[in-house]
């Protein structure tokens, strides 16, 4: 049993962030939860499924954001309190209906919660959340710790039902991904009745139709909201002053940027000259508490992630403010002072607040940092790279070799998931184009109809198997109607394998653990009317064939399945297929192809390289056992034996 | 000769559409593959030197180096190369009637080779569909499934490299010039190997004019009929004018004008009509249908020849000499609009470190640009 039902109101427990998220919701009463996977937000889903018995919740991995939202506020219109969740961009795959559901208002507390990504750790953007709830025009709330993830969230429930609409609570990688200190308070009772009352006076948020129309009165009403929102927020107990009362230095920040202004301010001994104000309120800003402190001093610096948000807010307040509170100066972004690109961290806030004080301050000693590259450059290259035994090496391998066989200078247009690192050697930089989910086959849908215009380039797509549900669909549907000439292929490793083999509509599990109706991704595309065939990613030859042969056919939309499971599945448990055995007396070292086909060209993990013997090894602590090697040494040195 | 490696190989040849696809350089590596009449590489290579280069027949091809190697004397650039004598031939009573396109003079020669043991396997042209692929043959019962003429520049060397790298000598190889020249780069030893020695026990040219891109023919051909139901095809000698298609329910002729603009842009650089390296090359015998011309170019070829005739495999007969006169023109204008062809791509006796696809010495260019 979990820790988040288990722990007791007001003790203290070290959480993860996304835990603290979920547990918050627990405290709320959430009975409906909705999410898509994606770093850093998955955990929180995930650890609200392992509960959802004993809480009486419903949680479901939905097959895209927008699904996910429509989930979540279905549950609100019918009176349950709803979470929905999804990293960054999840947000504008959703957008559409959130303008809308932003419109037609909600009933019961539901609560938006994007986890986004400064610096890309595991992204293939940074983009930004924080905007939507502006264009949108609905209540962004940034926990600043842990404790507020927790708090903040259940704070976040009950705005939500004071103004009838949905709340976005933010939370970015450093907090989602740490860990915390978190006392806990107290369980609802688990009991709840769903209900969806539509007969009502149109207009009555409680009993009438949850429509968006009469946009402009609807509107009207929502902005209207949004000002209790702003009423509310001057008076969060979220939003915190440390400092002297009249510092030299006011700095204005919100959440994981709390924990690095802190941390600056103490680095630099500036305690008693520079006020730190943590906004968790951050859209829109409160005015009067914006202006008693604004009032403090002359000079402001703002500090936060990636492009800038409150900066701008801050000075636009501070000019309609500016009668009263006189004319600031500021720092931040606009003037340099801090990136515009890329995560934050104490010492980029000490060295803005350093050039501010004109202090001497250097992060890393010159001798350290001297020393510290020196040592680097020793090391050993580090690629990024598939796992030993990773279906999507083999799957590549293939699709690289029949594209350049093929000879007609053909492409894979990317998509998301472990399969984008395709980019790099590892998948022997086979993906010429990485966007959004789904953006794979779209892209494709379109190079397919250039024939007319003189491309003879084949156009591959290549796509996830919860990759293919999510977004595919459609860009599948769009190619087989136009009669482009695309050959999409699933790399079906079955589930959701990169954020954490979360279950999707191809899996015959659901989120909770329970048996769902599994669906057939080769029967679907073969409805939609494409020509599908499936392979064995790991039997090269017969991929390779088969794959040479779909793209000399006839022109048209073609759909190859390679289904083999992720190394890493839990369902594998670790076994290995086979016992890898490499006759060193065989191996041609660097006389093989021009020089160590395995290990300068293939690359798996599990082969090294033993220079002082001039033979290819293979690591038997690090070997999957998944027998590719034997099929792509040249000398046949490598063999396999079941395991039985 | 100057042999560079595999990079200089996509430079110069793969991606200057050089290559004619003969399988060369396929099967030496695990790198350069071929399909559907394309040759392409799949990953770089830094060798600086390669076998893959050496034994193009479109980068760096000495030919005066070449012709001293394989037959101890200079090329001077006459029409049909070095050769001993030119005689018509036609299967024997031994061959069975119908198994053969032409004359049957190729299939009777490599049937005697392997019944004789003189040859051990045979590389050969076969087809899959319509694609011609490389077939290495041991049984000489097999060897009339791969006759008759496919049109299509065919990786047949590859299935020579195959065999050699699984240790096998004494082979005998059927190809068109451009694959005798690869293959008399192969006899040479251009890497200076120590522990070389020359793989190939005979080697039977065939005369060639030009061969069709693959897949430029079978889409031209798909348009007009099923590709699945063509048993042969032939272009019968001048003034026919035509390509004719054998199917299943009869056949369907294609004037040459039709298929000309899908000839391999390659072709028009090559100066060998007749497989002048050869150990005996073999053609059509223009006027006399059921017959074949029949250049014997060394001690092997005549031998291969008389003990053909001799067990009847072979028929032959004296060479008109008229008709070797023409086959000669033909030789010498082909040669001459090669080495123009040569000139204006800029890839004729490069000097200052460009790479050239031909040498040869100036007063040979000279005399074949004369006539």
């Amino acid at each position: 049993m979990s820790i988040l039902i288990e722990g007791k109101s007001g003790t203290r427990h070290l959480l993860m962030g996304n835990e603290a998220i979920a547990r918050g919701a627990l405290e709320a009463g959430v009975h409906v939860a909705a999410g898509y996977p994606g770093t850093p937000s998955s955990e929180i889903i995930e650890s609200l499924a392992k509960v959802c018995g004993p809480r009486n919740l419903y949680v479901e991995w939905s097959v895209n954001e927008k699904v996910a939202m429509e989930v979540a506020a279905a549950a609100s219109f019918a009176g349950l309190r709803s979470l929905c969740v999804m990293k960054q961009n999840g947000v504008n795959v959703a957008s559409d209906f959130l303008l809308h559901l932003a419109g037609s208002g909600t009933r019961a507390g539901m609560v938006i919660v994007p986890c986004d990504d400064p610096g890309a750790l595991s992204s293939a953007n940074e983009g930004e959340s924080r905007h939507f709830a502006r264009l949108v025009e609905i209540p962004l709330l940034e926990p600043g710790d842990f404790q507020q993830a927790k708090d903040m969230i259940k704070w976040a429930f009950a705005l939500s039902e004071q103004i009838r609409n949905p709340v976005m609570v933010r939370s970015v990688t450093r907090l989602s991904h740490a860990s915390g200190n978190v006392v806990f308070g107290d369980l609802p009772a688990v009991d709840a009745e769903a209900y969806f009352k539509h007969d009502g006076p149109a207009l009555d948020p409680l009993q009438g139709v949850m429509l968006s129309y009469p946009v402009a009165l609807k509107h009207r009403g929502q902005q209207e909201k949004l000002q209790q929102a702003v009423s509310l927020f001057e008076q969060s107990p979220f939003n915190t002053y440390e400092g002297p009362e009249n510092p030299e230095l006011l700095v204005i920040t919100s959440s994981a940027c709390c924990l690095y202004s802190t941390e600056a301010i103490h680095l630099l001994g500036l305690e008693e000259r520079v006020g730190l104000l943590k906004l968790t309120t951050t859209w829109p800003l409160p005015p009067q508490l914006m202006e008693n402190y604004l009032a403090r001093t002359d000079k402001i610096l703002v500090v936060e992630e990636v492009i800038r948000f409150l900066e701008n807010e801050v000075k636009v307040l501070a000019a309609e403010l500016a009668p009263r509170i006189g004319i600031k100066t500021f720092f931040g972004k606009k003037d340099g002072l801090l990136p515009t690109v890329g995560e934050l961290n104490p010492d980029l806030v000490a060295g803005a607040l350093a050039r501010i004080f004109k202090m001497d301050y250097e992060p890393v000693a010159a001798t350290y940092a001297a020393q510290a590259a020196e040592m680097a450059a020793k090391a050993p290259g580090r690629d990024l790279t598939f796992c030993p035994g990773c279906p999507h090496r083999a799957s590549f391998w293939t699709i690289h070799n029949v594209l350049e066989m093929d000879n007609r200078q053909g492409f894979v247009c990317g998509d998301i998931g472990c399969y984008s690192l395709a980019m790099l050697p590892s998948g022997f930089s086979t993906l010429k184009t990485l966007h959004a989910m789904g953006s794979g086959a779209g892209l494709a849908s379109g190079f397919g109809k250039l024939k007319a215009f003189g491309m003879d380039q084949p156009a591959v797509a290549v796509s996830g198997d919860s990759t293919f549900f999510h977004a595919v669909l459609p860009a599948l549907v769009n190619a087989v109607h136009q009669q482009s000439d695309i050959t999409l292929i699933v790399l079906d490793n079955s589930g959701t394998a990169m954020t954490g083999f979360q279950p999707h509509p191809g899996r015959p599990v659901d989120a909770a653990g329970n048996p769902a109706p599994q669906i057939d991704i080769a029967s679907v595309c073969e409805a939609i009317g494409a020509r599908v065939r499936t392979c064995d990613p790991f039997d090269l030859e017969r991929t390779e064939r088969t794959l040479l042969e779909m793209l000399a056919d006839t022109p048209g939309v073609k759909v190859l399945v390679l289904k083999q499971i992720c190394a890493l599945s839990p369902e594998k448990k670790a076994k290995k297929m086979f016992e890898m055995r490499l006759d060193e007396s065989i191996c041609l070292g660097e006389n093989c192809g021009c020089n160590r086909l395995c290990t300068r060209i293939f690359k798996c993990p599990g082969l090294n390289w033993d220079a002082a013997a001039g033979v290819a090894r293979i690591d038997e602590v690090i070997c999957a056992g998944c027998g590719v090697c034997a099929s792509i040494c040249p000398a046949g040195a490598i063999s396999k034996k079941e395991v039985a | 000769m100057h042999v560079f490696g595999s990079n200089e190989l996509v430079e110069d040849v793969l991606k200057t559409d050089l290559c004619v696809g003969c399988g060369a350089c396929v099967n030496l590596c695990p790198y350069y593959k071929t399909w559907r009449g394309k040759t392409a590489r799949l990953f770089p290579c830094d060798l600086p030197r390669g076998r893959c280069h050496a034994y193009c027949p479109k980068a760096e091809v000495d030919l005066d180096e070449l012709s001293r190697k394989i037959w101890q004397t200079t090329y001077d650039g006459s029409p049909l190369g070095n050769h001993r004598k030119i005689i018509a031939a036609r299967a024997g009573e031994k061959m069975l009637p119908g198994a053969f396109q032409a004359g049957g003079t190729v299939s009777a020669l490599v049937t005697v080779a392997l019944r004789n043991g003189l040859i051990d396997a045979v590389a050969l042209t076969d087809r899959q569909g319509l694609t011609p692929v490389a077939r290495l043959i041991t049984d000489w019962r097999e060897v009339v499934n791969c006759a008759g003429t496919k049109l299509m520049a065919a990786p047949t060397l590859a299935a020579v490299n195959e065999a050699v790298g699984q240790g096998r000598r004494r082979l005998g190889v059927v190809g068109t010039a451009c694959q005798m020249t690869a293959v008399a780069q192969m006899r040479t030893n251009p890497l200076e190997e120590e522990d070389f020695s020359d793989p190939i026990a005979l080697a039977v040219g065939l005369f060639c004019n030009w061969s069709l891109d693959t897949r430029q023919f079978q889409q031209f051909l798909s348009a007009k009929i099923d590709l699945a139901a063509i048993r042969g095809m032939d272009v019968p000698p001048p003034p026919a004018d035509i390509l004719v298609l054998t199917t299943d329910t009869g056949t369907v002729e294609i004037p040459l004008s039709q298929i000309k603009p899908i000839i391999a842009q390659t072709c028009f650089t090559c100066p060998d009509m007749t497989a002048e390296f050869a150990d005996v090359s073999v053609g059509m015998f223009e006027g006399r249908p059921g017959w074949n011309t029949v250049i014997v170019r060394s001690d092997k070829g005549a031998e291969l020849i008389e003990k053909a005739r001799g067990e009847k495999y072979l028929e032959t007969e004296a060479m008109p000499e008229e008709n070797i006169a023409h086959l000669s023109r033909a030789a010498a204008e082909k040669k001459a609009r090669a080495l123009r062809m040569l000139m204006r791509r800029n890839l004729l006796n490069n000097k200052n470190g460009r790479h050239a696809a031909v040498r040869m010495p100036t007063e040979i260019v000279e005399r074949i640009l004369k006539g």
